[in-house]
């Protein structure tokens, strides 16, 4: 493997890992003042502050592949040149967020909490990177995904058992995230070469782990799902997106990119 | 028999004596203890008008977490936005304590607040257009708030003391993080310089309008004298203000900012600060219910808490189903 | 919009928080929440009240499963000075030493003298 081959399989998965957080983070932080409790409120935010603290390790070691600065890697590419998943990119909701929005607590809590699973399983796999400086951020991350997971497990074991209303929303929203989470799972158009260069575990390794884990979770509340995860609406790892990626980007950006000449903000 | 194993048998007006002596020797009241309906009230409404106040305060800065420039700016201000959320819990908490006795949980509250029963600090809900907005709001907006919050740290009631001394903490980030976001842009482009002296202008009167009238006689009504009176604040309003002149006036000179009242000026001979009175008549509009965005962010409170009414009532059904 | 008054009681419980900063140091109240059920409040606690402070361990306590005292009971708690249980009861005792260190020199001396 040559050391460009082996270069463009660990710019391409570490983007993958950014641009999975940093946009799952966002929209996670689009519900801060709107959650369904006040105190959910708090204990969010504290989740999505976490995840785009990941993202923000994850771009500084772009930068030190001298990809460029972590605020214009995050700010500044074409929604084409993204690498995550189309699932994480998804509205919360029908509904501007600042106007009515419409957003789905259930569609929320699956999300979050499908996500932390294999966000854990893949962290476990980063642990033992051939690249030193990706395997120490893992093992950095995995500290704080603990008290994640169990978030969202208490989140989903206790809407799937209570109201048939709740347990109704909760199936719609397992059916929704289940359609595209293969995004999530994928290592995309060089996994072969991730694998090869020893970054990570095989995909089908991960995505077993994954299926499995869940099988427990869904046992555990007497749910039962035989399909794979899908792909529906294509692969955000070899950049295919929805308007929705597009739409975000123009918000997360808007005020960086609004004075070309600051030096700072 | 002990004279204080006696408390049970006082009437209301001893009991009311023992209330106001132990007020006075600076002791704190706790939430069970024995107090007159007044004093309940009066906290009710602060507290609630607080609390209220933090929660639909982090609605405007909001608006700002995506679209904080960089990734640590966003970090930071996702943080601060999370703390007032968390202000409000604390506060909340407290009303509730208070209401519980009334019937009243917090589903009343929000309905209150819905339905414009239950004021808060409505003069801050105007638009914020720019990233300079975001900016005055975190160094002034706060800095005012910070002010009138110490003030009160010592109040007569235990909870609300406790709640204010866990948010004053939390308050000294928020402060250095307005600062912060305040010198870059003085620091930087013209275009970056003007996006600020423009929050500054669109905010200068809603800031000096934040501490109340000096006297009732702006306003007709106030409830300064009965809070100094049950020791739940130590100044008036206008103290406050002028401290809060005194206090960023000079600061944001130095940095260059134009302040919007070509008339202010400190009075060497009395001591204090001659500015330009915000229009109290706007105020009382304001105070009732109609500031510029209060309908739009009510909207907003209100569609997402009934959106959610599901899960409340699915949790509330697990526990309810538990216990009986 | 009729409101189901009993699940929305129920929804908004109250929790007492308790968290122990480090090693050593004593489980301290910290602050209430509402929450549905003790999971909900874990979860919510480490958020809401942890932040920023440290903490080793939390515990949430239901606060109906708490009895406290009544005004009546907290003002019984006054009681008078029990000096003979605590270490300012005995401020003589330095007072005593001495004069038996002042006796010994005394001896001493005047052991001295005689020999
Ligand atoms: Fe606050
Ligand atoms: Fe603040």
């Amino acid at each position: 493997m040559s050391f460009s081959e082996k270069n463009k399989a660990m710019t391409e998965l570490l983007y993958q890992l950014a641009d999975d957080d940093f946009i799952h983070a966002h929209r996670g932080s689009e519900w801060l003042g709107l959650a369904p409790h006040i105190e959910e409120d708090v204990a969010f935010s504290s989740i999505n502050q976490d995840t785009m603290g990941h993202a923000a390790m994850y771009y500084k070691l772009l930068e030190d592949l001298g990809e460029g600065k972590a605020d214009d890697l995050s700010h500044r590419r074409k929604p084409e040149q993204y690498r995550n998943a189309i699932i994480l990119e998804e509205r919360n909701g029908s509904g501007e967020y600042l106007e009515s929005p419409q957003y789905d607590w259930a569609f929320t809590v699956i999300r979050h909490f499908f996500y932390d699973v294999s966000k854990k399983i893949r962290l476990e796999s980063l642990k033992q990177s051939s690249y030193e400086p990706l395997s120490e951020a893992a093992r950095k991350i995995l500290t704080e995904q603990y008290y994640h997971l169990m978030h969202w497990e208490v989140w989903f074991k206790q809407l799937m058992t209570s109201t048939a209303k709740a347990r109704k929303k909760m199936e719609a929203a397992i059916f929704k995230v289940w359609d595209d989470f293969g995004g999530v799972l994928t290592l995309g158009p060089y996994g072969d070469e991730m694998v090869k260069a020893g970054l990570i575990e095989d995909e089908e390794v991960l995505k077993t782990r994954f299926t499995e884990r869940m099988q427990k979770y869904f046992q555990s509340v007497d749910f039962k799902l035989v399909t794979e995860p899908q792909m529906k609406r294509g692969d955000g790892r070899a950049g295919v997106h929805t308007p929705d990626l597009e739409h975000a980007l123009s918000t997360l950006s808007e005020v960086y990119v609004s004075d070309a000449e600051a030096a700072g903000w | 028999m002990i004279e204080q194993l006696t408390f049970d048998v006082l009437n209301d007006e001893q009991k009311y004596q023992h209330f106001m002596e132990r007020i006075n020797r600076g002791e704190k009241i706790e939430a069970d203890d024995w107090m007159p309906d007044d004093y309940r009230q009066a906290l009710i409404r602060l507290i609630s008008m607080h609390g209220i106040s933090e929660i639909m305060g982090a609605l405007p800065e909001k608006e700002w977490v995506p679209k904080a420039p960089t990734l640590n700016r966003k970090l930071a201000i996702m943080a601060k936005v999370q703390d007032e959320m968390g202000h409000g819990q604390l506060l909340l908490r407290v009303a509730e304590d208070l209401m519980k006795p009334l019937g009243k949980n917090r589903d009343n509250i929000m309905q209150d607040l819905f339905s414009k029963r239950l004021k808060f600090h409505n003069v801050f809900h105007m638009p914020s257009p720019t990233w300079g907005d975001a900016a005055v709001i975190a160094w002034l907006v706060d800095g005012a708030a910070i002010l009138s919050q110490t003030m009160m740290l010592d109040t007569s009631y235990g909870p609300y003391g406790r709640a204010l001394k866990r948010i004053c903490q939390e308050e000294s980030f928020h402060a250095k993080h307005g600062e912060s976001l305040v010198l870059s842009l003085a620091e930087g482009t013209d275009k970056q310089k003007q996006m600020l002296q423009e929050a500054v202008n669109r905010w200068w009167d809603a800031l000096l309008m934040f501490f109340g009238p000096k006297s009732k006689n702006e306003t007709g009504h106030s409830n300064v004298d009965k809070n100094i009176k049950y020791k739940l604040r130590t100044k008036t309003n206008e103290q406050l203000r002028q401290e809060f002149l005194t206090k960023y006036v000079p600061k944001m000179k130095l940095i260059g900012l134009d302040i919007p009242d070509k008339t202010i000026r400190f009075d060497e001979d009395k001591q204090e600060w001659i500015y330009k009175e915000p229009d109290w008549n706007e105020f009382k509009k304001i105070v009732s219910g109609n500031g510029p965005k209060t309908n739009e962010r009510l909207h907003l409170r209100q569609s997402s808490y009934e959106q959610n009414e599901w899960v409340r009532e699915a949790l509330g059904h697990i526990s309810s189903a538990a216990v009986g | 919009m009729k409101k189901d008054h009993h699940e929305s009681d129920a929804f908004y419980e109250e929790f007492e928080v308790f968290s122990k900063k480090k090693d050593g140091s004593p489980i301290q109240h910290q602050f209430s929440l509402l929450a549905p059920n003790e999971e909900m409040a874990l979860i919510m606690a480490k958020e809401n009240f942890f932040r920023r402070e440290p903490a080793v361990d939390i515990w949430v306590v239901k606060r109906s499963n708490i009895r406290k005292l009544a005004q009546s009971e907290k003002e019984a708690l006054k009681k008078l000075d029990k000096p003979y249980r605590e270490t300012k009861g005995y401020a003589d005792l330095n007072r005593r030493w001495r004069a038996f260190k002042e006796k010994g020199k005394d001896e001493w001396l005047k052991g001295e003298k005689e020999a």
